[in-house]
């Protein structure tokens, strides 16, 4: 089965096509608010989010318990940080892992439909699916107590969002192509 | 007319590239019921001063927790939030403990009063999926059954009074996991705060 041309495609799959990827974005923006929210946009934030505090060792406490003790101003009292364990986690990734799946495969859809180069359209094609597999990697990686793996978390964060525009652009450059093989729409 | 429209195709592009970090981290989100700040405030209403005791916990200490409260805590740090009056005499204390559970942390506002008893019991902390059973567990009132209750006292008998076929599984099991938190937090502040009680000396 070869390859189709979203240019020579029937209107209908055009719009169809365009406003997916719009309603995606529209998504991602609330995905970026929400990280911001509760992870924060900072490796050393997003490391805290994931990376476990020590366990409690009975063998390292010191033999009575020691306190310290300040006066309060509630007024400028911190919220707590928000953390992922692992539990949450394991949620987290049976949904979002498949979810990244099944957006990423509907990229490639796209993607199959843009003519590009192979090398460039494979490229496209593996990054799309591993953005998904590298951001969950690197929490596993940071509740493993590797905190240096938040730039791995956000750097698929940025693949990700690459993907997402460069299809976008070969989608719109596609679907307003002029010419004498583009389709009815052009 | 093609550049135009490729042009408006780039604009429609720039908000993606604005908010391009958008992947970093997709979180079940706790929600905060009531802010650490305003259960401390509403539930120490006579406190002129506020204080912040951490007790790091010792060997000794630990151990007696495990036997009291069949749990190990999971920091070696305890906060105690304690108010006075103007003379200094201590008005009350409030802690914040905290279950984990198969849907997320849980954690409740326990505030006690200076002879140990419970004062009040408010829920902090759910996250998205638990919120609805928890607010439905609180509308049954069962959090106030927990109040005059001390360290050792049999915690579970503020849920005697639930209607549990009628509640439903899930409100009733976070209804336990409250009595739980409060059993845990009745045996910290037993024995990492009592025995130092402010204004007699530590």
């Amino acid at each position: 089965m070869g390859l189709y041309s979203l240019r020579r495609c029937d209107p209908s799959v055009k719009l169809a096509t365009v406003l997916f990827l719009l309603v995606v974005g529209y998504a991602y923006i609330f995905a970026f608010l929400m990280v911001k929210q509760w992870a924060g946009l900072s490796p050393s934030n997003v490391a805290a989010t994931y990376v476990p505090k020590p366990t409690v060792e009975e063998s390292m406490l010191s033999a009575q318990s020691e306190s310290k003790t300040q006066p309060l101003d509630l007024s400028s009292m911190k919220a707590e940080k928000h953390t992922v364990n692992t539990q949450l986690l394991i949620q987290d990734s049976h949904i979002h892992i498949l979810m990244f799946a099944i957006v990423a495969a509907l990229e490639t859809l796209i993607i199959l439909g843009l003519e590009w180069r192979p090398a460039w359209r494979n490229t496209v094609i593996t990054a799309a699916f591993a953005a998904g597999a590298l951001d969950f990697s690197g929490q596993w990686l940071m509740k493993a107590g590797l905190g240096g793996f938040s730039y791995l978390t956000i750097g698929a964060g940025w693949l990700m969002t690459a993907v997402y525009v460069v299809v976008l652009l070969g989608t719109l450059k596609a679907v307003l192509a002029r010419g004498a093989d583009a389709g009815r729409i052009a | 007319m093609t550049h135009l429209r490729l042009s408006g195709g780039a604009a429609l592009a720039v908000p993606a590239l604005l908010f391009a970090p958008l992947h970093t981290a997709h979180i079940t989100p706790t929600v905060v019921l009531v802010k650490q700040a305003d259960a401390i405030r509403s539930t120490l209403p006579n406190a002129a001063h506020f204080f912040l005791r951490t007790v790091s916990i010792g060997r000794a200490d630990y151990g007696r927790i495990k036997q009291m409260a069949s749990y190990t805590p999971h920091d070696d740090q305890v906060k105690f939030y304690y108010g006075t009056d103007s003379d200094g005499a201590l008005t009350g204390t409030v802690l914040f403990p905290q279950v984990n559970t198969q849907h997320g942390p849980f954690e409740i506002g326990l505030t006690l009063r200076p002879d140990g008893s419970v004062a009040q019991v408010v829920v902090t902390k759910a996250t998205v999926e638990t919120k609805p059973w928890v607010e439905a567990a609180i509308k049954t009132g069962f959090l106030d059954e927990f109040q005059g209750m001390h360290a050792g006292d049999d915690v579970t008998k503020a849920l005697e009074g639930l209607d549990k076929d009628h509640l439903g599984a899930m409100p009733t099991f976070y209804a336990d996991v409250t009595a739980k938190a409060v059993q845990r937090g009745l045996v910290l502040y037993q024995v990492l705060f009592a025995p130092h009680l402010p204004g007699q000396g530590s």
